[in-house]
């Protein structure tokens, strides 16, 4: 760092350290179609154009049938789920959400496929109660100019009623 | 049982050596690890000549931003052989999934095979200065761009989800844990190189700790060290001219690579499903069953880990673990009970990885627990890590 007029924050000492900005996803060739949907407030899942399984995450073979020439789409998916599991965040080991905590963290199953599992923040809050099987639907944070990140929120139990919901 | 070629049973540990535990050495790790190899190596009554296999895990296990630097923050195998002097013939580092474990069979498989006639296994373990997972990243790319953006990142959300799972699914709570966290640090606390010598813990204490990540508190969490440990392994033929009763290795199991998830995500299902198939293994191949083991020694480097290593290999119900350690099921002092953190654990001695497992059965089948001596110590298990990711070493004081 250069010193010089533009450093200068009004006080006699150095300019305190910005406050470290949350980590924003790096899209690569790959994931960038997913990153452009999340912009625009739609959840996709990387779905096999050989057996059409969704994978999380995409690499470069199918989990399912094996193939090493899956060529994953991202798809659009309905961004319904339920709860598996869930944590609160009261320590980040990334600095950058060390302004955020508490935070929730829930661990979603997307209804398009059984064991399709997802995290993400719950954005109804850290004191949020919570129950194995919650109907979530998924949500947005927008971070960063054009950049968005898919969290969920709390649903209303889906039109099949609850009976449907895996237990 | 069908008769499996390999090594059963033909291979033994024959001396060891600790370091003491400590949050920071103030030497570097290397001299630590060289000093260790060397006691241990005259432990076995051998000399650094008679030494010609060297094998490690030297993984580093930080989600931080630390540079790894061979002899500093870890010690590989080349890095120790080289230094010790000799004519090695055999020098292999284990990268895999389990590392102790894994380790261990690159020495047992080195014997047996005739690579190498005297094996020095060594683990060192470093505590950075500074957070030990900190990471300051501005961006996520790879496959963590699917969980960093959302704050889902480090080992202790990871560990927080199966295990909240698990409390949700069985009505566990935190005050069962408790009884876990206490009994590894009791153990702990009589072991004179642990970091917690003389150091237990209460209930009261453990309940008071404010939570991290929900329902994992710092308890819960082996505390980073700098430590060293040091085994020789060599053949049941050549074990019995040396000083020590040998400790055979009656079998070993690893984990299969689990489902493919995000990054960190340990879904409970996976772990027992992973960790289930993996006690099968290692009780086919050892031929010992669950009724055999009198001292098991269950992986702790995070509390929950010992449920579920304690249902996978079958010395409890799955889903009973809880109530089997709030009855005393793993009180080493209760006759009759499981001893399955007598050695202390991660969680009573500092993240030593499976090591504080591993020398709680070598020390014991050897006969050389000195004080904390049981009566009855035949066949040990030693697992290492998690049971869908980690492994288990059987250890017997019969050749099988
Ligand atoms: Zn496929």
């Amino acid at each position: 760092m250069t010193a010089g007029p533009a450093a200068a924050s009004g006080s006699s000492g150095p300019a305190a350290a910005p406050e470290p900005t949350r980590p924003v996803p790096a899209p690569d060739e790959r994931s960038a179609p997913y990153w452009a949907a999340a912009a625009r407030h739609v959840l996709t899942v990387a779905r096999c154009a050989r057996c059409s399984t969704y994978v999380v995450p995409p690499d470069h073979t199918c989990p399912h049938c094996g193939s090493t020439d899956p060529g994953f789409a991202f798809e659009p998916v309905s961004g319904r789920g339920t709860v598996r599991s869930w944590t609160v965040v009261r320590q980040s080991f990334l600095p950058g959400f060390r302004g955020e905590v508490p935070f929730l963290l829930v661990d979603v199953e997307l209804a398009e496929q059984p064991e399709l599992r997802v995290i993400g923040r719950l954005l109804d809050g850290p004191d949020t109660t919570l129950r194995i099987g919650a109907p979530v639907a998924v949500a947005f944070e927008d971070v960063a100019d054009g950049v968005s990140v898919p969290a969920f929120a709390l649903a209303e139990p889906s039109a099949t009623g609850p009976g449907e919901v895996r237990s | 049982m069908s008769a499996r070629p390999g090594s059963k049973g033909q291979v033994a540990i024959v001396g060891y050596a600790h370091s003491d535990v400590t949050r920071h050495a103030g030497r570097p790790l290397g001299a630590l690890a060289v000093d260790t190899a060397r006691a241990a190596i005259a432990d076995a009554g051998l000399t650094a000549g008679q030494v010609d296999g060297f094998v490690t895990s030297a993984l580093f296990p930080t989600a931080g931003a630390h540079a790894a630097e061979d002899g500093v923050s870890l010690v590989s195998a080349d890095w120790l052989a080289q230094r010790l002097g000799g004519s090695p013939r055999y020098v292999a580092g284990f990268q895999g999934i389990g590392q102790i474990p894994g380790s261990v069979a690159l020495a047992v498989n080195a014997v047996a095979s005739g690579a190498a006639d005297y094996v020095v296994m060594h683990r060192a373990l470093h505590n950075p200065k500074g957070s030990y997972h900190a990471n300051p990243m501005r961006t996520a790319g790879g496959a963590q761009q699917w969980t960093v953006p959302q704050g889902f990142f480090g080992p202790l959300s990871m560990i927080a989800l199966p295990y909240n799972e698990y409390l949700q699914r069985y009505g566990a709570s935190r005050e069962t844990t408790a009884a876990v966290v206490a009994e590894a640090r009791k153990n702990g606390a009589r072991i004179p190189w642990s970091y917690w010598h003389d150091r237990p813990l209460t209930t009261e204490e453990y309940l008071a700790a404010p939570l991290l990540s929900d329902p994992i508190c710092r308890y819960d969490c082996d505390i980073p060290v700098d430590g060293v440990a040091a085994f020789v392994f060599t053949s049941a033929e050549r074990a019995r001219d040396l000083p020590h009763r040998p400790v055979y290795v009656a079998g070993q199991a690893s984990s299969a690579p689990p489902r493919r998830r995000l990054p960190l995500h340990w879904p409970l299902d996976d772990i027992m499903a992973g960790g289930t198939a993996l006690a099968k293994r290692l009780w086919e191949q050892s031929g010992v069953s669950p009724a055999d083991v009198d001292l098991p020694q269950v992986y702790d480097g995070f509390s929950p880990f010992v449920y579920f290593w304690l249902e996978v290999l079958g010395l409890c119900p799955v889903g009973e673990a809880h109530r089997f350690v709030l009855d005393g099921g793993i009180d080493s002092d209760r006759p009759g009970a499981l001893p399955a953190l007598s050695g202390g654990g991660a969680l009573g001695n500092g993240r030593m990885h499976g090591i504080p497992q591993m020398l709680e059965c070598y020390l014991q089948l050897a006969g050389r627990a000195g004080e904390r001596q049981r009566e009855r110590a035949t066949v040990g298990v030693a697992c290492a890590s998690s049971p869908h990711f980690g492994g288990a070493v059987v250890y017997s004081t019969a050749p099988r």
